[in-house]
């Protein structure tokens, strides 16, 4: 397919020719290190060159809060909530992002389909941009590289003095026509290398985790953790959800909310009564890291992690997903290898 | 697309004292059509403006046009439900997850295993072999509870003690200056049973700590593990395999469960 060069100082343009045709939306800076995806409103406001947002775009598709029905007291009559489809391009996603987007769709398609998060994913388009892997990248050990294309409408590859732009889709190529740009003909430059890795091949991981259930760094990282769950908010993967019901201050009308919820948090597994059936820090950390690797793993046959780093980055305890995959590839490596 | 999260408006047509604790609700869904459920599965059932919780089905489906929900006063939902009547709206669910496949149990004798509330879920199990009754050999019934103050579904504990055709044993932990039946944990009115074990269903339901004890004392009489079957207890928020809020391992209870065979559960840490 023909690539086409866009230059850093034609950026702004042409993210102002994507808003003519969607809603965009894009990383921007917040604070002093965050980074998070708004609704483009100044294109001079986008950074395409980030290390990752604090949030992953799963919070358009699966919003943090998210009414499920309205319902009257008066007479126990309930409403349908308006979804509407998010319906806008997702610009300067970054590959392990969008592989994240897949998994979710697998999540809320399978099985029963979920109307709301279906209908939000309506029309979303994806235009990626290579990333420079951080400290705690680290989604090359589970098949995402910073220049992976899978998937995506419109990919930009970081090139000297800008970006080598190519559509993948019709509606990728759609999306660039009435854009001037000149035909890039040279060589995408190599990705930067990643400065962490899981030791192991990722079709290797199912197996480590077989032995992994009663190892010791469960008991560990457990000291340090204090269980407040930060790592599920984060996690682009993630989709567990609570219900609650909110009342109007006028005690006539309220509406059914579910929420983000987190597995490292004590109530998760609690029952009517006070049973809680994941009681121990361990047993949570364990559960939290067995369903990014194996539980749906096995189902799936790929991992549930796409590496992206934030559990740990964003980790108040420094708890490091990799540095627990790596002691469990390690002693299963260890405990495998016969005596000499 | 079907929306998975909208109850059907039903009404509580009844309502009984069964213990201090248990209230009994019979619920009617418009129209008066049927659950169409499986022994053993479960409903949500909502209260707008409190929130929605599970519970296990407790009438048998052959008992037509009303459903039962045994319910346990221990929470803030259950805690205004306990405080309505008959006639008033709450909101129906389901019924979710696998139930008791009652078609591998036919022609065999069925033993229940029931501790404290789990008694509720498994009586539509024990209901739906007494409408079937020609079609199971052997019904017997083990049932422990803390104290004979907290014995749910009296009446029906009486009949199945006059039928001739039930094998019912009761046993309490304590029971008080008028109790006359056995005390004793439900483990220890299991040596003393003449099973034909090849031949006999077994089922458990009950509080997390009895399963252990009733596993091994099963075990040690020489039941075969695939002659046993377990209802597990989960607060399935959502119902349908999304929430997140059951899962053992890599099993969801409110799409695998809550009812298991004992072999596919032995393999799931955490389960009990």
């Amino acid at each position: 397919m023909t690539r086409f060069l866009l230059t850093e100082d034609k950026v702004i343009t042409f993210i102002e020719h994507l808003q003519k045709q969607k809603n965009v939306f894009a990383p921007h800076k917040r604070g002093t290190n965050s980074f998070a995806f708004e609704q483009v409103s100044d294109p001079a406001s986008v950074m395409l060159d980030y290390t990752r947002t604090l949030h992953s775009v799963k919070k358009y598709f699966m919003p943090p809060r998210e009414q499920l029905l309205s319902f009257s007291l008066t007479d126990n009559s309930f409403a349908e909530p308006t979804v509407d489809p998010v319906d806008a391009i997702f610009l300067g996603v970054h590959s392990y992002d969008l592989q994240a987007v897949f998994k979710l769709d697998h999540n809320f398609s399978e099985g029963n389909p979920e109307k709301n998060y279906l209908k939000r994913r309506e029309g979303a388009l994806f235009v990626g941009v290579t990333f420079a892997p951080d400290q705690w990248h680290f989604s090359g050990s589970v098949g995402i590289n910073p220049n992976d294309a899978d998937g995506f409408d419109v990919f930009l590859f970081a090139v000297e003095n800008g970006y080598a732009v190519e559509a993948f889709t019709p509606a990728g190529e759609s999306l660039l026509s009435g854009f001037e740009m000149s035909e890039f003909n040279s060589d995408i430059p190599a990705a930067a290398d990643f400065n962490q890795h899981i030791y192991v091949p990722q079709g290797k991981l199912s197996e480590v985790f077989d032995n992994a259930w009663d190892n010791e760094v469960w008991e560990e990282t457990s000291k340090e953790c204090v269980g407040c769950g930060t790592c599920n908010m984060v996690c682009p993967t993630c989709y567990c959800f609570n219900v609650e019901d909110g009342v109007d201050v006028t005690a006539t009308v309220g509406q059914r909310e579910r929420h983000w919820d987190a597995c490292m948090t004590r109530d998760f597994s609690e029952v009517a009564g006070g049973e809680v059936f994941r009681e121990e820090l361990a047993a949570r950390q364990r559960h939290r890291v067995y369903r990014k690797f194996k539980y749906i793993s096995d189902k799936t046959g790929q991992p549930w992690c796409v590496g992206c780093g934030r559990c740990t980055a964003s980790c108040s305890a420094k708890i490091s997903i990799v540095n627990i995959v790596n002691k469990l590839v390690q002693d299963h490596e260890q405990a495998t290898v016969a005596p000499v | 697309m079907k929306d998975l999260y909208f109850p059907v408006m039903a009404e509580i047509t009844g309502v009984k004292q069964l213990s201090p604790m248990e209230k009994l609700f019979e619920i009617t869904l418009p129209g008066g059509v049927d659950l169409e459920h499986d022994p053993g599965q479960f409903v949500e059932l909502s209260l707008f403006g409190v929130g929605e919780a599970p519970f296990s089905v407790s009438s048998s489906p052959t008992r037509k046009g009303t459903f039962e929900l045994g319910i346990r006063n221990v929470g803030m939902l259950t805690d205004v439900l306990h405080r309505m009547e008959a006639g008033e709206k709450v909101g129906i669910r389901g019924p979710f997850g696998s139930g008791f496949n009652v078609d591998d149990f036919k022609g065999k004798d069925v033993m229940i295993v029931a501790g404290g509330i789990g008694l509720v879920p498994v009586r539509s199990l024990i209901n739906y072999v007494l409408d079937n009754r020609d079609d199971f050999g052997r019904l017997i019934i083990l049932y422990g509870s803390k104290t004979d103050k907290d014995l749910l579904f009296t009446d029906e504990l009486q009949q199945w003690t006059d039928d001739p055709k039930v094998e019912y044993h009761v046993t309490v932990d304590s029971g008080s200056d008028d109790w006359t039946g056995n005390t004793g944990v439900i483990t220890t009115m299991i040596p003393g049973l003449d099973l034909d074990l090849e031949n006999t269903k077994c089922v458990i339901v009950g509080p997390p700590i009895m399963y252990r004890f009733v596993l091994l004392s099963l075990n040690s009489k020489g039941m075969p593990e695939e002659n046993i079957y377990m209802s597990l207890e989960r607060r399935m928020k959502c119902g349908v395999g999304k929430c997140g809020h059951c899962q053992i391992n890599s099993s969801y209870v409110c799409q695998d469960g809550p009812v298991y065979h004992y072999p596919d559960l032995a393999d799931l840490q955490e389960a009990l």
